[in-house]
């Protein structure tokens, strides 16, 4: 992690950087600070998990990387451009599916949503649709409204929405809290398989101790607010993920007390 | 997943075929006996009482009041007469025209509100002092402004109404949640594209509630801009019935604007069904 201490290398190569990154939301007295000092970067088509306590600015640091908040100080690069804005190539899953969805369209119509601004000729924006529906495991689902589906196909299709995209970097902001646990395997399945087809980089916003473990590569564990990296975790366990052999594998088991702890405090590993 | 999805899909088409069981003439129809029905009944021991006992001049039956009402529209040599044209249409004109200028300054108007925090804040105040005044009662300056004229009447009505859309709208816009906002900056969708395809379709339940209570008010305020200074109009010829003891034009009257305010809330709930199909269907399903 020291070459982010030279910030035009780093940031050249890097599909997001992070330097000194803080927010406070309000000022004087009742000033609170989300998030202090964060510095990471992220390799191109890496899995990134960002795990914390409830509260922990996460949000806040993902609205920061999309763009959506300009922090109070320090940089942020995406794909070697210091963001000002929202960058291009970058596609978002939103946590509440429900309302990120526009109840007025057609699924396929919510899909190709993004695509307006775009290029693409009728037929190219219809193909990626489809490819993209397909890709979800919702290919004939198209001329549904989003009120007919299930939770779990709806945010399927938010996911396609943001497939159709193209994004080199995917942000997706507990996309999964709000579903059953069965269907959440199958939806955590799903975005490792799209990751290697679509060769996307991926952060991954949970509080989910598990999920940010079965998902990554690394996973970065926030401190209680005002927010700082507590540890840069490696997740060396062996691909594809397997929900029922990766889970028991030991070094997933020790992973995942680790973080728990780092989390939750608790007694110390032996 | 699949075996979850093909019960989804089984489930939707069973939800489908339960609906279209029932054909749709058939569900007009029971909804249509449902309106009439007690109407029918009200209007039924109207007649009844008022055959039976020794005539009242003031409440004339039903059906003689129908029949003056035909009489008075469509009595003419060629059908129509010149009330209907001069009067009934000059009404419906001025009404429509009014409530259409007061919807589209509303929605414009409330758009903005809902939008800017700054226009809301500096906005808020004047617009909660203005519609406090009883719009009725406005019709006086109105008439010292703009004189007793057309135009004046519409001014009049679209002022009225204005209110119910400009309110409705702000708070419909004002009120659209984070995550579609989030959703449009974030895939980088224009401005414009933002307002028209993400914030006002949302807000457009709202909306349309608003619409709907203006509706009516238009219509009132139509009416009451009649009775002032003018010389046509179903105000008008109220006001004349009532000065020359015409008790039943005075009721053929009041009918027909009745007759009209269900037309007129027929329509827009039959406008409203196609704009918000997806609303109405979305509500069913939580």
């Amino acid at each position: 992690m020291t070459d982010t201490q030279t910030p035009a290398p780093a940031a050249a190569t890097a599909a997001v950087l992070v330097e000194h990154v803080s927010h406070v939301y309000g000022s004087g007295p009742e000033a609170h600070h989300a998030i202090e000092d964060l510095n990471f970067s992220i390799r191109p088509q890496e899995f990134v998990s960002i795990v914390g306590p409830s509260g922990a600015g996460k949000t806040t640091l993902l609205r920061t990387l999309a763009g959506l908040l300009t922090p109070s100080s320090g940089a942020v690069w995406v794909d070697g451009k210091r963001l000002s804005g929202v960058p291009e190539s970058m596609a978002m899953v939103f946590q509440d599916y429900s309302r990120s969805l526009l109840p007025w369209l057609t699924i396929e119509r919510n899909v190709a949503f993004p695509l307006a601004g775009s290029k693409h000729s009728r037929a190219e924006r219809q193909e990626i649709v489809e490819e993209s529906l397909a890709a979800v495991g919702l290919a004939g689902f198209g001329k549904r409204y989003p009120w007919q589906l299930s939770g779990g196909m709806q945010q399927r299709v938010a996911i396609a929405r943001a497939l159709a995209y193209r994004p080199k970097l995917m942000l997706m902001d507990e996309p999964f809290a709000s579903v059953d646990a069965q269907t959440r395997e199958g939806l955590e399945d799903l975005v490792l398989s799209i990751r290697d087809r679509y060769q996307m980089t991926i952060l991954f916003v949970t509080h989910d101790i598990d999920e940010s473990v079965y998902l990554a590569n690394r996973v970065l564990v926030l401190s209680k607010p005002p927010a700082h990296i507590v540890e840069d975790l490696l997740v060396e366990l062996p691909e594809p993920r397997d929900q029922i052999t990766t889970r028991e594998d030991p070094r997933f088991v020790q992973l995942r007390g680790h973080v728990a702890r780092l989390i939750h405090g608790g007694p110390a590993e032996e | 997943m699949t075996t979850t999805d093909t019960s989804t899909r089984a489930l939707a088409t069973r939800a489908v075929r339960a609906s279209s069981r029932r054909p749709r003439w058939r569900r007009g129809l029971v909804s249509l006996a449902y309106f009439v029905i007690p109407l029918a009944v009200v209007i039924g021991v109207w007649q009844l009482v008022t055959m039976l006992l020794p005539p009242a001049p003031f409440f004339p039956q039903p059906f003689a009041i129908f029949a003056n009402l035909w009489k008075l529209l469509f009595g003419g040599p060629g059908g129509v007469t010149k009330v209907f044209t001069d009067d009934f249409l000059t009404t419906i004109g001025r009404m429509l025209l009014g409530y259409v200028i007061g919807a589209a300054w509303g929605v414009v108007v409330g758009t903005l509100m809902g939008l800017y925090r700054y226009a809301r804040e500096t906005v808020s105040p004047i617009v909660e002092f203005l519609r406090s005044i009883p719009a009725t009662a406005t019709l006086p300056l109105f008439i010292i402004l703009l004189g007793g004229g057309n135009d004046m009447r519409v001014v009049f009505i679209a002022y009225g109404v204005s209110w119910f859309v400009l309110i409705n709208t702000a708070s419909g816009v004002g009120a659209i949640n984070k995550t579609l906002l989030d959703l449009g900056k974030v895939f980088r969708i224009s401005p414009a594209r933002r307002l028209f395809r993400i914030i006002l379709p949302a807000a457009m339940p709202k909306i349309f509630a608003g619409l709907r209570i203006a509706s009516t008010a238009a219509l009132l305020l139509a009416i009451v801009s009649e009775f002032m200074l003018a010389t046509d109009g179903i105000g008008y010829l109220l006001v004349q019935a009532q000065g020359r003891f015409q008790l039943l034009n005075m009721w053929s009257w009041m009918v027909a604007l009745a007759i009209l305010g269900l037309l007129i809330n027929f329509l827009l709930e039959w406008i409203e069904g196609r704009v918000l199909a997806w609303h109405k269907a979305a509500r069913a399903r939580t």
